[in-house]
């Protein structure tokens, strides 16, 4: 009997599993782009990034904004990009022929 | 949401974070302006009525095109700072690489643009402008839609079809002056109504953009072939093929020198016509029942490609090899 590999619970979720993609993908990005990007409500995305955040898988710092309040950029840890990495390698083997392009993943892991 | 569904979201948000940038509306109206613009008018400001040595001209040029291009670089940076900061937005790492690939192609026209006065080759600088015109729009499109992408192959193959056609100098430099004109701005429009999912929408979309950017060029050349042809009462010389016409070559070297009324012989070989005025050519003419031209063109051009000396009994010669072509037509 052979045992099925276990997804990251935290990364197992559709919003923060899109939000680990998108950065890995663009590198950083604030709070107004993720929104934007992933279609999110202010408090979904808010509650998402929290649990993200406080499992140290994303970076935040505040970043001066010309005439507005300072913006908080967000990105992916070492270990948040680890963890999404691991995620992407259990699905794949859950979906034997199926996985992301090569290309997209490897410069998305990349470092900056 | 199952595995499968999972996988490809995960695939289109990698995608859509590689593809972030954003051509701004501002971008693509200021460098369409003035690029359209430069293309249109160095022409008339820079020539060799007001810069007549040559040196002074290139000088003049690379100061004239570093100050426009410099400076609007300067501007678009700036206002896409702003832009940004004011929608809450960042500037995404590839956005900021793909800007500075775009000024060292800038650059690299502008240099170009200036060696030409040295070493030849201005024929081809409005095809080359487009090119790179190409190139920086392609480059930006592999960051942000693939429909910009596209445009911008669509737009190194324009400049390079040109070329390889002979298109007219002028006719290659309206082609210039619309792709940036007209074609950054459509490239921007459609972009923001195009489905990255939908490549047969795609294409049709370029198709569109090459009709918006080719039409007004053939609209042009067709008013400017209108143009060139002599009113009824114009006075023209017919020159039959087999006439002998004097060649006189001034030779501008500190090697050898031509003496004053010194003519190389050369035989026409085809019917040739030219315009009149006050007994003199005025720079139209055309071969046989063939349509009007006019030098401002710039579709004769004399290409040498080979000089070598010779020693014929005990004394050097200089021969010379080269085609006096119409661009267009087989040499």
């Amino acid at each position: 009997m052979t045992t099925l590999p276990s997804l990251d619970p935290l990364l197992h979720q559709p919003v923060r599993t899109q939000i680990a993609a998108y950065l890995a993908g663009r590198g950083e990005a604030t709070f107004a782009e993720l929104k934007r990007a992933l279609a999110a409500t202010d408090g979904n995305l808010d509650a998402h990034l929290s649990k993200l955040l406080e499992a140290g898988y994303l970076e935040s710092r505040k970043e001066a904004s010309t005439g507005g309040r300072p913006q908080t950029v967000f990105s992916l840890s070492g270990k948040g990009r680890q963890a999404f990495l691991d995620y992407v390698a259990t699905l794949s083997q859950l979906l034997p022929g199926k996985t992301v392009s090569d290309a997209l993943l490897r410069s998305a892991t990349a470092p900056r | 949401m199952s595995h499968l569904e999972r996988m490809q979201s995960i695939q289109a948000m990698l995608a859509a974070g590689h593809r972030c940038v954003e051509l701004e509306r501002h971008s693509l109206l200021l460098w369409g302006l003035v690029g359209g613009g430069l293309c249109a008018c160095t022409d008339l400001v820079i020539n060799s009525d007001t810069f007549p040595e040559p040196t002074q001209r290139a000088i003049a040029i690379l100061v004239w095109l570093a100050t426009w291009l410099g400076g609007m670089s300067w501007l678009d940076h700036h206002l896409t700072h702003k832009a940004r900061a004011k929608r809450a937005e960042t500037m995404p790492f590839a956005q900021a690489q793909v800007t500075r690939a775009w000024w060292m192609l800038l650059a690299l026209g502008t240099l170009a643009t200036f060696a030409m006065f040295f070493h030849g080759g201005g024929i081809m600088i409005y095809a080359l402008w487009t090119v790179l015109l190409g190139l920086g729009i392609f480059v930006f499109g592999l960051f942000s839609r693939p429909l910009i992408e596209w445009i911008g192959l669509a737009t190194i193959l324009l400049g390079a079809t040109g070329l390889a056609t002979g298109l007219s100098f002028d006719t290659a430099r309206w082609l210039a002056a619309s792709t940036f004109a007209i074609g950054l701005p459509a490239a921007g429009w459609l972009a923001a109504r195009s489905d990255e999912h939908r490549p047969v929408q795609r294409a049709l979309y370029v198709v569109l953009w090459l009709v918006a950017v080719i039409a007004p060029v053939l609209a042009f050349a067709r008013h400017t072939a209108t143009a060139a042809a002599p009113a009824p009462d114009t006075a023209t010389l017919k020159v039959p093929a087999g006439s002998v016409i004097p060649l006189h070559f001034d030779l501008d070297s500190p090697l050898l020198a031509i003496s004053a009324g010194d003519a190389m012989p050369m035989r026409l070989v085809r019917d040739a016509e030219l315009a009149l005025a006050n007994g003199q050519p005025d720079g139209r003419y055309r071969f046989g029942d063939g349509s009007w031209h006019s030098t401002k063109e710039g579709v004769l051009a004399l290409r040498i490609d080979r000089i070598r000396v010779e020693v014929t009994a005990g004394k050097p010669e200089v021969r010379m090899h080269g085609n006096f072509v119409v661009q267009g037509e087989r040499p």
